[in-house]
């Protein structure tokens, strides 16, 4: 086979100037003809391999995970829903009600097991944000659960007592279900910057419609993308 | 990173003429000067496959009192900033120094080991000619005298080495931004052939774009188509494109380039890595 | 074909040229020493080894302009520093220096000079078919053993003193094609001068009390070596003291030699005849008389090599060696008369493994190279005991060989496969992380911080936007007091925070040096800057990956 070096180098993902030394020192298999390289396919891979190293040829690249994408809050929202009237006096009334209401969680056993891990996380330390907000999420990924990347808003019929930082008593639930810590953190923290503003936590106590929400966490969206 | 040019010093009134063509080669192309101010009369380049051992004509190691003084003036004299000197690091006997080849550029004059009055055209001595074949950075070979070029002229013949060196020029031209002139002398080709070489190196547009003028010489003998490149033009030229029998039975086009041409010539050899 | 067979076929090749040259160098000293025989009874002969020495050295300075080494070092060290290349002039330029030196009378050896020749001759094949350094380092070793297995007519020598000298490194893909050059070597000088052994011998019946006595001869031969080595190096510099061009030197040396050599004729030359002679039993002088050879071949050569001539120390060690093995043996029958010790021919012998042994610190050249000399196999305890010993005790007194000392203080001592190595070979610019982001000095804290989120490096260089010139850096920790404190972020400038003393390494820099430079100063990272322009980081967490892979490159086959 043929490539040039810098092709070849990339391929074994060195700096050219080394491999340009172990051709010349002749410590691996491939030969210098004017700015490429000749070598065997199937004895590269192998010393490669014996080496400690990679090599794979550019047009088979491995299957790389392409980079996950991170979802938006109004892309995570419209996965999960908008839900009012969420009804219950303590905290796991309200939270299994909620979980009942959301309509994406596919099969009984995962809504059962996402709240029970909700549950789990509450009875470890509140997810009351303050500010009459909860966010309850599962403490760790329900990456096997069928469940996808979701945030569901849930206006309460009444407000709860969440044991929130604040002590003031919860109006609305955002549940937060990822599928990896990244994606959770992610979405957390596009979150906490919508009730860092004053104007959204106004929103929020005026029980919005669905269309308002959505259009005012698209454009913190924005405003995040915009890179805030 | 920066590019740098190894310029060995000479301490004497050539010498001048050749570090100022050197330092007027830096200052148009943004390179660095390295000057080697020799304290051996000897030294030794390791490239890929071959060792060079040049003796040094014996006027390279003249008053290296006021050597250093006399080479800053020259490269500042330029516009240029204070150059930097090179120390040996390695030696392979105590009076034996091995210089590095890793630079981007090396000036040599047409002789190096002879005695300066065998400089003229017609005559490449032949350890420059040896660094020229194994060198992967270009030789420049500075004319006698310190003359400013305003242009550069490629010799584009269609072999390997030449496409290196037209690669080099439109670089050249690009980096300082002076016009660029190619001459071609066609042996065995027409201009189709010549725009087929140019589409496969894959320097059709770039070509189009860089390139002022394009002549190609047809039904006169190569060397009285030399008067036709300008005289203050930096001649950019491939070296021993050929193997190693047809030089043996028509000669290099170096060859006949440099016994008519006193341009200053940047000569592109068979191991030349692009570096600009 | 496949590429080790054919570097089997060349190594052949090569092992044959270098045969050629070995014995070109042999039969030119016989020349010589016929030709200059009938002369040996003139007083004033003892200005030919000067005459022979000077114009060795303006041959070598002026002839060839070969910028004279010693010549051994000078292979190590392309081998280890540049894949093996070496220049075509030292193929045929050592031979005729040293065959003027030492067929003048000088006291050398002929083993460097045509180890030199055959190595450049593997070096100039190679560089001929375009080998890569590895199989180049091959030939050059091919070339040498042959050289060495034709002028002993001694392949496993050959052999062995290549692999421990030369290459340094045991592996099956040097070792056969050197091996078939030795065997080629040693075929072509045994066609062309008939199968001799050098020196040989009566047949030894060696007992314990020899063996017991070789013990002795071991502190002996030590301590010669080291008098023999530490002589060689006083002279060079004592030569060196004098104002006098280099021609004169070695005249004004081969001089003293020549006047030694009126008294002492067995100094002069390489001195076999005398060896010939001890291994025998049928030398004659005293102890007395033989003490005083030691010394003086110690003297005269020194004064041949240090003074400017042109030769190895191979043969001066066996003949230094065998006087010493001699010496040993008289002064144990002098002390005990009764004591049935063995002839005292196997002392010369055991004495010459021990100097050798001990010059070159490599044990194995002394025992393989003295049993195939003198086809004594049965001498084979004692010499393991005596070379084994004597390398001990050297290598005691003076860490380096008498090869690779020069080499040793220059720091280019790299052997294959030593950490040495492999951070000679990785370079600055195969290192350097270049995915920094650079911010200059009148970024406020605050957009800072902001550059800092986006990037994953501790590290950030400031450089002036304008000029590109860098002007320091700032490392997380610098900041980490004020990252908390949002009043700064718009009254903090970078230039109120930035490191500007800051240690930087430059790109041509050798690694080993920037290693220890950050070792000295417990840094984890630094800068690498050329010409004021930043270029990268270079850090140890990226080092040890690269290194890894370097040693797994270099030591995996």
């Amino acid at each position: 086979m043929e490539l040039k070096l810098n092709e070849f180098a990339r391929c074994l993902q060195m700096p050219v100037t080394t491999i340009e030394r172990w051709i010349r020192q002749g410590r691996i298999p491939a030969k210098k003809i004017g700015d490429s390289c000749v070598f065997s396919d199937t004895a590269l891979k192998k010393w490669a391999r014996t080496h400690n190293l990679s090599f794979c040829l550019p047009d088979e690249k491995q299957e790389e995970k392409p980079d996950q994408k991170m979802e938006t809050l109004s892309e995570a929202i419209d996965r999960g829903g908008i839900y009012y009237d969420i009804a219950g006096d303590t905290v796991e009334q309200v939270i299994d009600s909620a979980v009942s209401a959301m309509q994406q969680l596919g099969s009984d056993t995962a809504r059962r097991v996402l709240y029970e891990s909700l549950v789990a996380r509450e009875q470890m330390m509140s997810t009351g944000i303050g500010n009459g907000v909860a966010v309850p999420h599962p403490r760790t990924p329900l990456s096997n659960s069928g469940i996808a990347d979701q945030m569901a808003a849930c206006f309460l019929e009444k407000p709860v007592d969440f044991k929130a930082v604040d002590k003031k008593p919860v109006h609305v639930l955002f549940v937060l279900v990822a599928t990896t810590a990244r994606q959770h953190l992610h979405l957390l923290s596009r979150l906490s910057f919508c009730l860092r503003d004053n104007s959204f936590l106004a929103l929020l106590s005026q029980r919005p419609e669905p269309e308002t929400l959505r259009n005012k966490m698209a454009e913190f969206d924005q405003r995040l993308n915009n890179g805030e | 990173m920066e590019m740098q040019m190894l310029h060995i010093f000479r301490n004497t009134p050539l010498g001048r003429e050749m570090l100022l063509q050197s330092a007027y080669f830096c200052k148009q192309l943004e390179i660095l000067p390295l000057i080697y101010i020799p304290d051996y009369i000897k030294f030794l380049m390791y490239f890929e496959n071959d060792v060079v051992q040049v003796d040094l004509d014996a006027s390279y190691l003249k008053a290296p009192d006021s050597a250093k003084a006399h080479a800053s003036e020259i490269v500042q004299g330029m516009g240029l900033p204070q150059p930097r000197f090179f120390a040996p690091k390695h030696f392979t006997a105590s009076t034996l120094p091995d210089l590095p080849v890793d630079f981007d550029f090396m000036c040599c004059p047409r002789s190096i080991s002879d005695l300066s009055s065998k400089i003229g055209l017609g005559y490449i001595g032949p350890r420059v000619r040896r660094i020229v074949k194994s060198a992967r950075f270009p030789v420049l070979i500075p004319s006698a005298v310190y003359k400013p070029w305003t242009s550069i002229a490629v010799l584009f013949g269609g072999s390997s080495n030449a496409v290196k060196a037209l690669r080099l020029g439109i670089r050249l031209s690009r980096r300082c931004g002076l016009p660029l002139d190619v001459f071609s002398h066609p042996e065995s080709r027409s201009r189709q052939d010549y725009e087929n070489i140019l589409q496969e190196a894959g320097l059709k547009e770039d070509f189009d774009n860089y390139v002022r003028t394009w002549q190609i010489f047809e039904n006169r003998s190569f060397a009285e188509n030399m008067y036709e490149i300008p005289h203050d033009a930096l001649l950019v030229l491939g070296a021993y494109g050929h193997g190693l029998i047809k030089e043996l039975l028509f000669g290099s086009t170096m060859e006949v380039v440099q016994t008519v041409t006193p341009n200053s010539m940047l000569i592109v050899g068979p191991n030349y890595r692009a570096v600009i | 074909m496949d590429d080790r067979l054919l570097l089997i076929a060349i190594g052949a090749l090569v092992g044959v040229c270098s045969g050629l040259a070995a014995v070109a160098l042999n039969t030119g000293l016989h020349f010589m020493a016929g030709a200059l025989s009938g002369l040996r009874t003139h007083w004033w002969l003892f200005v030919l080894p000067g005459i022979g020495a000077m114009l060795s050295s303006l041959f070598l300075e002026k002839g060839v302009r070969e910028g004279a080494g010693h010549g051994v070092p000078e292979v190590v060290y392309s081998v280890s520093r540049h894949g093996g290349l070496l220049r075509l002039r030292s193929a045929f330029s050592r031979l005729i220096s040293s065959c003027l030196t030492i067929g003048s009378g000088g006291s050398a050896g002929p083993e460097a000079p045509v180890v030199m020749s055959g190595a450049s001759i593997g070096s100039n094949v190679a560089q001929f078919f375009s080998l890569n350094e590895r199989q180049r380092i091959a030939l050059v070793g091919c070339g040498s053993a042959g050289a060495l297995a034709a002028i002993f007519n001694a392949p496993i020598a050959g052999l062995v003193f290549t692999i421990e000298i030369i290459v340094g490194e045991w592996s099956a893909r040097n070792i056969v094609p050197i091996a078939v050059a030795s065997v080629a070597g040693a075929q072509v000088s045994r066609l062309l001068q008939g199968k001799q052994i050098a020196f040989t011998h009566l047949r030894f019946e060696v007992g314990i009390t020899a063996t017991l006595a070789a013990i002795g001869l071991a502190v002996v031969t030590a301590l010669v070596s080291i008098a023999l080595t530490r002589a060689l190096r006083g002279s060079h510099h004592f030569s060196g003291k004098f104002p006098l061009p280099f021609w004169v030197r070695a005249f004004l040396g081969g001089c003293v030699v020549g006047a030694i050599g009126l008294m002492l004729p067995e100094v002069l030359g390489e001195g076999y005849h005398s060896i010939r002679q001890m291994v025998e039993g049928s030398f004659a002088p005293g102890l007395g008389l033989v003490l005083l050879l030691v010394a003086a071949k110690i003297a005269a050569t020194s004064f041949t090599l240090g003074w400017g001539g042109s030769g190895g120390i191979f043969a001066p060690c066996l003949v230094i060696g065998s006087f010493s093995g001699l010496m040993y043996h008289r002064f144990l029958e002098m002390l005990w008369p009764g004591l049935s010790l063995v002839n005292e021919g196997c002392f010369a012998l055991l004495g010459m493994a021990g100097l050798v042994s001990g010059i070159l610190q490599a044990p194995l050249t002394g025992i393989f190279l003295i049993v195939e000399i003198t086809g004594g196999y049965e001498t084979i305890l004692p010499l393991i005991l005596v070379s084994a010993l004597s390398t001990t005790i050297c290598h005691a007194w003076e860490p380096a060989s008498f090869y690779f000392r020069d080499l040793v203080e220059k720091g280019q001592y790299l052997r294959p496969r030593t950490d040495a190595k492999v951070l000679a070979d990785l370079s600055i610019a195969e290192l350097v992380e270049t995915d920094c982001k650079t911010v200059p000095r009148s970024m406020r804290l605050g957009e800072f911080i902001r550059v800092i989120q986006q990037s994953h490096r501790n590290y950030f260089p400031v450089v002036d936007p304008e000029t590109g010139q860098f002007e320091g850096m700032i490392h997380l920790d610098d900041i980490r007091p004020y990252l908390f404190d949002p009043l700064l972020y718009e009254t903090v400038f970078l230039e109120q925070i930035m490191e500007t003393d800051v240690e930087t390494v430059d790109i041509h820099d050798e690694l080993s040096g920037v290693l220890a430079r950050m070792d000295a100063k417990g840094l984890f990272s630094m800068p690498v800057v050329s010409a004021d322009r930043f270029i990268g980081m270079i850090s140890k967490a990226t080092l040890l990956d690269k290194y890894r892979n370097e040693l797994m490159v270099q030591t995996l086959h």
